[in-house]
């Protein structure tokens, strides 16, 4: 099952990725031994320019990552057909259920290459670089998140045998079918969307208090409901704003909405939903890292956007949902 | 925003300036991204065109096997079958191949006066009726080998060895002709007395299911009533495609790995030389002001713009190599199970996913190789050209 | 009188630690006012380009306190170090170091791109400057079809885009006739005039024995004597 070539096309990448993720990491593992911010050396100028390089890197692989779980659900999704019973990316995971842990990595990566960039990017805006040491133990522990992904992927790929029977969306999301994707779509609808709209109001409330208070306190739990906020979202778009989409009370799937025949619905929604997640983690990050008065000035200024943007994005993603909720003449009463 | 405008355009002029030296890397780029996209955008076209084909396919087809061949059917076997709870009709078929000496074609000859779903309305002249002997209904691709028009007689050596004469009523002309293009269609009768086949058996039977998601209990059931019968369902036959057409194309990139690591690695050479103006160019740079990012900007700017010139220009020659000139460079290798195959052409298309397999196969691995050549080109000193 | 730049015992030291170590800089502590126009005199490889290097940020020193405006830029990483120097010094080279092939007006306007400064008022700038250096007849030419005297104000208007405070020039006039050095002279008369601080590294009598200079400083070796 490896020579398809839409899983060709992810392995190079993962290790393309990962084999500049390896030299990032030697370069790491020099910069914590050896940088001295006092040394005017030629050595410490040159560790000091390779963080430009490393940056870069960094910037590839969350690009990366991005298109790589795009065309990983892609890749599973037009494999679906090889598994009876398999009626989309759903039915094609389940098929090998390695296949999930890979994409967990993969957000995983995302949420960790952001939060390495926004360190990066406050780090070299203060003049004594006070970061340095941080950002590449995180960065260390960025690289085998990356050697999981490979490591999953191939190990899903291979394991993939053609015509297993698989139950698909309509079974493994049903509430017969057994496991955690089961019981997130077994769960009762009505109390999951008060759950759900619960936890925006009470998140966007958080961080619009979090910016006019100047508490540590606050920020940190802007940071950690953004975790519980993400989570409680992906399990309501399987329990019941996908099913508004598609508008068929039994179709569980959170990848369907990705295609053209639900007009694409599924970027916007997911890029909001994870920008706004990935901006309030960093209102949290942020407030671990003023160390310093250099440090607390830009952090301060940052921070204000970030969890700005995180609310207006959050507020969107809720938009989304609520839409066809509203303007569509499906119901999910009784269900 | 207008910071990375100005950076972008002073990159194109930059590009530009160097022209000779950067269309090197753009033709070797363009060169691969054709090939890539060629053997993607074909697999992908018969990939369609066969799930065109079995779109009006049946959703169960049984066939007799003897001594693990498949054999002809007899009749008696649609009677117990249509008792099968679940079933609707039962149509006894026949086909088989014909080899033309004459155009080194082998065509399927089908005996039948129904229609073909989803083809009659693109067929010119008339379809066969009931009990009318002598007559056909061909493709195009036959039509054009033999030269031969409505109207015209078609000779074909029996098992008798005789030459029998068929009128042709009609042409089928479709756009997807890849199901019809071989296709010649005469009379049930006809077909029994031009290949010497005894009454009462047939090539295969199909099998309507009322309930999609009982075929496979029926299959099941009847294989059990007949054990010496094989039933297909219409998904097998999908899944099968589909695994094909993915190992064959897989198949063929792998072959292409070498060309692409080759390719990898003169877009890390051709970054990594630069020759002394380029140089000077960059000192300038560092000189009045620019920051190691800003140059390291600069270079994306380049490496983006080579890479969407290039992936832009590879992609439609592909196209225009599969769709307008036939694929005639990799048809061979990837069509396959007909390579006798009289001409046709493929409908043109393209999707998101497959411009993306090109972009991870071609556009990650040269931003890759840039990215370290890229930041050692930043990384000059500013003063660099004060000391002459 | 104000000071604006100010080295306390700055050293550079090359290649450490290796046979080839050179110290074109030892030792060095000076101190230049606001408004001054000074010559750095000495033979070639006593270390005039590496001090002038050094004060405008363009390295850093191995030991030593280089304050400029108030700020003491030795220890700053590259970044700001790029800063500072985008917004305070204006070079002017030996060589003119112009970039072949694109127009007059987008080598003046090129040291200010990666500032994401308004394109507009950027434009403005570049024509009031090459209207006050005689150049704006030719702003749409390419640099190097221009004769060598307006290539040189061209390098010239490049360097005051932003504005600059102080005016660092390394040799200006090594590769100039007689001619095009009064003119060059002449402009550095005129910036002086505009209140800009001046340094000038120079073995050139051309350009030290002017009345305009204010103070001299000889190094030798590295040194200032």
């Amino acid at each position: 099952m490896i020579l398809h070539p839409g899983i060709i096309a992810l392995l190079t990448g993962a290790l393309i990725e990962v084999a500049l993720l390896i030299y990032s990491s030697y370069i790491g593992l020099v910069i914590i031994m050896r940088w001295n911010a006092n040394s005017s050396t030629e050595e410490q100028l040159s560790l000091e320019r390779k963080t430009y390089l490393v940056s870069t890197i960094m910037s590839f692989v969350l690009a990366f990552s991005i298109l790589s779980t795009l065309l990983f659900i892609y890749t599973v999704d037009g494999m679906h057909r090889l598994f009876t019973g398999a009626m989309c990316a759903t039915g094609s995971l389940n098929a090998n259920p390695v296949g999930w842990y890979a994409l967990y990595m993969k957000i995983s990566i995302f949420f960790l290459a952001s939060i390495w960039i926004a360190v990066n990017y406050i780090d070299q805006r203060t003049e004594d670089s006070p970061l340095v040491k941080k950002k590449f133990i995180l960065l260390l522990c960025i690289t085998p998140f990356l050697f999981s992904d490979i490591y999953l992927q191939f190990r899903y790929f291979l394991g993939l045998k053609p015509n297993i029977i698989t139950s698909c969306c309509g079974s493994l999301f049903s509430k017969e079918g057994g496991g955690m994707a089961g019981g997130l779509s077994g769960l009762p609808t009505h109390p999951m969307e008060y759950i759900f709209f619960s936890s925006i109001f009470i998140y966007v409330f958080i961080a619009c208090v979090s910016l006019f208070s100047s508490k540590g306190f606050i920020k940190y739990l802007t940071g950690l409901m953004a975790i519980v906020l993400f989570i409680i979202s992906l399990a309501s778009i399987i329990s019941f704003i996908s099913l508004y989409f598609y508008e068929i009370p039994t179709h569980h799937c959170p990848f369907d909405i990705l295609q053209g025949h639900y007009n694409y619905i599924g970027y916007p929604l997911y890029i909001s939903l994870f920008g706004g997640t990935v901006f309030g983690i960093l209102t949290g990050v942020g407030e671990g890292l003023k160390k310093s008065r250099l440090l607390t000035i830009q952090i301060n200024n940052l921070q204000r956007k970030w969890t700005i943007t995180s609310i207006a994005l959050i507020t969107i993603f809720a938009l989304i949902c609520i839409y066809p909720m509203i303007f569509s003449s499906f119901t999910l009463e009784g269900y | 925003m207008g910071k990375h405008i100005k950076i972008l355009e002073f990159a194109l002029s930059s590009l530009w300036r160097r022209k000779y030296k950067n269309l090197g890397i753009i033709m070797v780029f363009t060169l691969i991204v054709m090939t890539l996209s060629s053997i993607l955008l074909l697999t992908y076209s018969f990939k369609r065109e066969a799930f065109a084909i079995l779109k009006g396919a049946p959703e169960l087809i049984i066939q007799k096997i003897r001594a693990g061949r498949h054999d002809f059917i007899p009749l008696s076997y649609t009677k117990k079958i249509r008792e099968v709870p679940g079933v609707g009709k039962v149509i006894p078929r026949l086909w088989g191949y014909y080899y033309d000496i004459s155009t080194g074609g082998n065509y399927t000859v089908l005996g039948t006066f129904r229609g073909i779903k989803n083809s009659i309305n693109v067929l010119k002249g008339k379809f066969i009726r009931h009990g009318e002997s002598g007559v056909c209904v061909i493709g195009k691709g036959i039509s054009q080998a033999r030269f031969a028009e409505i109207g015209d007689r078609i000779p074909i050596k029996g098992a008798d060895g005789k030459f029998h004469s068929f009128r042709i009523k009609g042409i089928f002309g479709a756009d997807s002709n890849i199901i019809t293009n071989d296709l010649i269609i005469i009379n049930p009768e006809d077909f029994k007395s031009l290949f010497g086949i005894e009454n009462n058996i047939f090539t295969d039977i199909v099998v309507q299911v009322y309930n999609p998601s009982e075929i496979n209990n029926v299959a099941a059931r009847i294989k059990a009533l007949f054990p010496d019968t094989r039933p297909i369902t219409k998904k097998e036959i999908l899944r099968t495609y589909d695994t094909l057409f993915d190992w064959r194309s897989g198949l063929v990139l792998t072959m292409f790995a070498g060309a692409l690591l080759a390719f990898v690695i003169l877009a890390w050479d051709k970054a990594t030389a630069m020759n002394a103006e380029e140089k000077k160019e960059i000192g300038i740079l560092k000189a009045i002001g620019w920051e190691t990012s800003d140059i390291m900007e600069l270079k994306f700017w380049e490496g983006f713009v080579i890479s969407s010139l290039s992936f832009l220009t590879g992609l439609i020659g592909g196209y225009i190599h599969i769709f307008f000139f036939g694929a005639s460079i990799f048809s061979p290798a990837l069509k396959g199970w007909s390579v006798i195959y009289p001409d046709f052409h493929l409908m043109p298309y393209i999707n998101p996913y497959q411009i993306a397999v090109l972009l991870f196969l071609t556009v990650i691995p040269y931003m890759a190789a840039t990215i370290v050549p890229s930041w050692k080109a930043s990384i000059t000193d500013p003063d660099v050209i004060m000391r002459g | 009188m104000n000071t604006i730049i100010k080295t306390e015992n700055v050293t550079k030291v090359l290649n450490r630690g290796r046979p080839n170590e050179v110290r074109p800089v030892r030792d060095v502590s000076m101190e230049i006012s606001k408004g001054e126009t000074v010559v750095l005199k000495g033979p070639s490889g006593s270390g005039k380009t590496s001090l002038l290097s050094l004060v405008g940020c363009m390295n850093r020193p191995t030991s030593g306190k280089i304050i400029v405006k108030g700020k003491d830029v030795a220890k700053l990483p590259e970044r700001f170090l790029n800063l500072i120097r985008r917004n305070t010094f204006g070079f002017i080279f030996q060589q003119l170091n112009l970039i072949n092939g694109i127009s007059v007006k987008e080598n003046i306007m090129l040291p200010l791109y990666p500032t994401g400064s308004g394109f507009p008022e950027l434009k403005k700038r570049a024509e009031n400057i090459m209207d006050k250096l005689g150049i704006t007849h030719r702003k749409h030419f390419p640099v190097q079809g221009l004769s060598g005297g307006e290539q040189q104000r061209v390098a010239i208007a490049r360097a005051l885009i932003n504005n600059p405070d102080i005016i660092l020039a390394d040799e200006p006039t090594a590769h100039l006739d007689t001619k095009l050095s009064g003119d060059l002279i002449n402009i550095m008369k005129l910036l002086k005039e505009e209140g800009k601080t001046i340094v000038i590294a120079t073995h050139d009598p051309l350009i030290y024995e002017r009345d305009f200079i204010d103070r001299m400083i000889e190094m030798r070796d590295g040194k200032i004597i």
